[in-house]
C-alpha cells in the first residue's frame, strides 16, 4: 500500500476522486445558503445514493491498480515463500485484501461521511440527518459491500494469472463487458432483467434498496444480493483454490 | 510425547509418504528417519528432493503416508515453520527490492516487530557474507548473491530446522566454500540441516549422512562409501563461468585428471576423473585469482545418472 502512495499518478488520481465530492459539497454549501437553489438540489438520501454510483469510475481505477496483489507473488515465486512462513493461506488472503478493501472504502465511505458532516454543518442543523438516521449504516454498508466485492473479484482474477496486465485486462473486460452486454440484451428483449449479468448493476439494485430509493430497481433487492454473494463465493472458491505454496500442473 | 533433535530422536520422519501429482508419482512410499545434524538428499532432477522438501516443509500435502517434522505432523500446522527456515532452489525475489529489505519482510511474517526483524535480517545476511550488498536491489545481484540472500532469509529466525533445496547452486568456488562451511558451523551448533543436491561432492563436504533418491524412492540411506566409489569411476562434468575461459583453460588443462573440455560461450566445459582435487584446485585458482575471476560453477546432472541406473539394476 505505501508503495502506491509513492506514484504522483496514484495520488493524482486519489485528489481527482474527490471531485464530485467537491462539487456535492459545493451544491450542499448554495443548497444551504439559497432557498431557490435548495429547491432542486437540497441533500436528499438519493444525493448520497448518486454520489456513491458516481464514485464507481474511482472505485474501478483503484481496485485495477491492485492487479498484481496475488499476480506478482506467483511470477516472483514469493507465494512459495511466504507460505513456508507461519502464515496460514487464510491470513496471506485477509492480508491481501487490506489494499483494496482500504482504498474503495477511502474513495466512497469516507467522503460520503464527510460530506454528510458538512450537510450538518452548512445547514447548521441536525435536521437533516435526523430525518434520515438511516444514512449512516446505509453509507457504511453500501461501501462495504462495493468493497468487499470489488476486492474478492480483483484477488480472485489476480490468482488466475501471473501477469498484472492481463489481471488488469481481465477485470476491465468483466466490468465493461458486462455493462454493454445487459444493455445490449436490454435493447433487443426490451427487459431490464437481463442487469443480472453486470455486476455493477447489481450493486445500483442494492443501492436502491438500502438508500430506500424511489427508483425503480431492475430486479428485486434480494436477487441482487444473491448474484453479488454468489460473485464473492465464487471468488472465494478460486482463492481456496489458487492460493497454494506449490503449483501443481499435472 | 513429541520427538526432539536433543533427544536424539528423528527430526524428520515419514512412513508410507508418497506424493502423486495427477497421475504421475512425485514419490512413492518413503519410510525414512532423518537424524539431527546434517544430511544430505542427493538425486538427480526430477528424483524427487523438491517434492520431498516440500513435503518435509508442510507446503504440498502426502497423497498418502505421514510426515512429522521434530515429532509433529507438518501439514496444516503452521505454528511449526517457526522452527523451519526453507531455502527454495527457485527464485523467489521482488528485484526491486533490497536484500535487506525483502530478507526483513519476510523474517517478519514470524511475528517479529519491524525493528526486530531488520535486525534479524542484518545479522542473517552478516552470516552469509552480503551485509556489503544489504542495500542494493536483488535485481543487480549475481547467482550467487541471490542463493545467499534466499539462505539468509531461511536462517534470519534462527529455525531448529534448515531446509536448503540446492543452495550451492551457481555459486563461484568461493562462496561455494563458504557456503559449505557455514552449513557445517550450524550443524556444530545444533542445528539439524537437510540439504539437497545432485552433487555428491558437494554433499560429501558437508556430511557422510546422506540419502539417495532416485523415481520418487530411497534408494539408500547411512552413509553411502559404496556410493562413492561407484561415482568416481565415472567421468564428472562440470561447467565453469568466468571472464576468461580460455586462460581458465590453459591452467586445468595441466591438472591431473582432467580428461576433456570444451568451450561455451563466456564459459568452459571440463570433465574429469577427479573432482575432489578438480574442485580443490578450482578454489584455489578463484582465490588467487591467477586464471581471471570464476563466476559460476555447475555440475550437470548426468554425472549420477549413470551411477543410478547402475543401482537401481543392482
Amino acid at each position: 500500500m505505501a508503495s502506491l502512495f509513492q506514484y504522483r499518478w496514484f495520488q493524482i488520481l486519489l485528489l481527482v476522486s474527490f471531485g464530485p465530492f467537491v462539487v456535492r459539497a459545493v451544491q450542499f454549501y448554495f443548497a444551504s445558503t439559497n432557498a431557490q437553489v435548495a429547491e432542486f438540489l437540497a441533500a436528499t438520501p438519493d444525493t448520497f445514493r448518486e454520489f456513491l454510483s458516481q464514485q464507481g469510475l474511482f472505485v474501478f481505477l483503484v481496485v485495477i491498480m491492485q492487479s498484481g496483489l496475488i499476480a506478482d507473488d506467483r511470477r516472483t515465486n514469493a507465494l512459495q515463500l511466504y507460505l513456508s512462513k507461519p502464515l496460514t493461506r487464510v491470513e496471506y488472503v485477509l492480508g491481501k485484501l487490506v489494499p483494496p478493501l482500504a482504498f474503495v472504502l477511502g474513495v466512497t465511505l469516507v467522503p460520503a461521511l464527510v460530506l454528510l458532516i458538512l450537510q450538518i454543518v452548512f445547514a447548521g442543523s441536525v435536521t437533516f440527518l435526523r430525518a434520515n438516521l438511516f444514512l449512516l449504516p446505509a453509507i457504511t454498508l453500501y461501501s462495504l459491500i462495493q468493497a468487499l466485492l470489488s476486492a474478492c473479484a480483483i484477488l480472485a482474477l489476480s490468482s488466475l494469472s501471473k501477469s498484472r496486465r492481463f489481471v488488469a485486462v481481465m477485470y476491465a473486460g468483466i466490468v465493461f463487458f458486462t455493462a454493454a452486454m445487459y444493455q445490449v440484451l436490454r435493447a433487443i428483449t426490451g427487459s431490464r432483467k437481463w442487469a443480472v449479468i453486470s455486476p455493477g448493476e447489481m450493486l445500483d439494485v442494492i443501492a436502491t434498496g438500502i438508500f430506500r430509493s424511489r427508483v425503480e430497481p431492475a430486479v428485486p433487492v434480494y436477487v441482487a444480493i444473491v448474484v453479488v454473494l454468489v460473485i464473492v463465493g465464487v471468488a472465494l472458491v478460486i482463492l481456496e483454490r489458487r492460493i497454494r505454496a506449490v503449483e501443481v500442473v499435472a | 510425547m513429541t520427538d526432539s533433535p536433543t533427544a536424539g530422536q528423528p527430526v524428520i520422519s515419514t512412513e508410507h509418504l508418497s506424493k502423486w501429482y495427477g497421475q504421475v508419482s512425485g514419490l512413492n512410499d518413503v519410510t525414512v528417519k532423518v537424524p539431527p545434524g546434517i544430511t544430505g538428499l542427493l538425486g538427480p532432477n526430477g528424483a524427487g528432493k523438491s517434492t520431498f522438501m516440500k513435503l518435509v516443509t508442510g507446503q504440498l500435502k502426502p497423497s498418502k503416508g505421514t510426515i512429522k517434522i521434530l515429532g509433529e505432523p507438518i501439514w496444516g500446522n503452521p505454528a511449526l515453520y517457526h522452527r523451519i527456515g526453507f531455502c527454495p532452489e527457485q527464485d523467489a525475489f521482488y528485484e526491486r527490492m533490497t536484500g535487506l529489505g525483502w530478507v526483513t519482510a519476510l523474517v517478519a511474517l514470524n511475528g517479529l516487530e519491524p525493528a526486530e526483524a531488520e535486525a534479524a535480517a542484518r545479522r542473517a545476511l552478516e552470516a552469509v557474507d552480503l551485509l556489503d550488498a544489504a542495500e542494493k536491489k536483488i535485481g543487480a545481484y549475481s547467482k550467487g548473491m541471490r542463493q545467499r540472500v534466499k539462505m539468509a532469509q531461511a536462517l534470519a529466525h534462527e529455525p531448529d530446522v534448515l531446509i536448503l533445496d540446492e543452495p550451492l547452486s551457481g555459486m563461484d568456488p568461493l562462496m561455494r566454500r563458504k557456503t559449505i562451511r557455514l552449513i557445517r558451523e550450524w550443524g556444530r551448533a545444533g542445528k539439524s540441516v537437510l540439504v539437497s543436491s545432485h552433487i555428491l561432492h558437494e554433499i560429501e563436504s558437508m556430511t557422510s549422512n546422506i540419502l539417495l533418491i532416485n523415481n520418487g524412492r530411497i534408494l539408500a540411506e547411512g552413509n553411502v562409501h559404496q556410493i562413492r566409489e561407484l561415482i568416481d569411476t565415472h567421468p564428472h562434468s562440470v561447467f565453469i563461468r568466468a571472464e576468461d575461459p580460455k586462460a581458465l583453460a590453459r591452467a586445468l588443462l595441466v591438472e591431473d585428471g582432467v580428461i576433456s573440455m570444451r568451450f561455451e560461450p563466456g564459459a568452459v566445459s571440463v570433465e574429469t576423473a577427479r573432482p575432489d582435487a578438480f574442485y580443490a584446485r578450482l578454489t584455489e585458482m578463484a582465490a588467487s585469482g591467477e586464471a581471471g575471476v570464476i563466476d559460476e560453477v555447475t555440475s550437470p546432472d548426468d554425472n549420477l545418472q549413470a551411477v543410478f541406473k547402475y543401482l537401481v539394476k543392482q
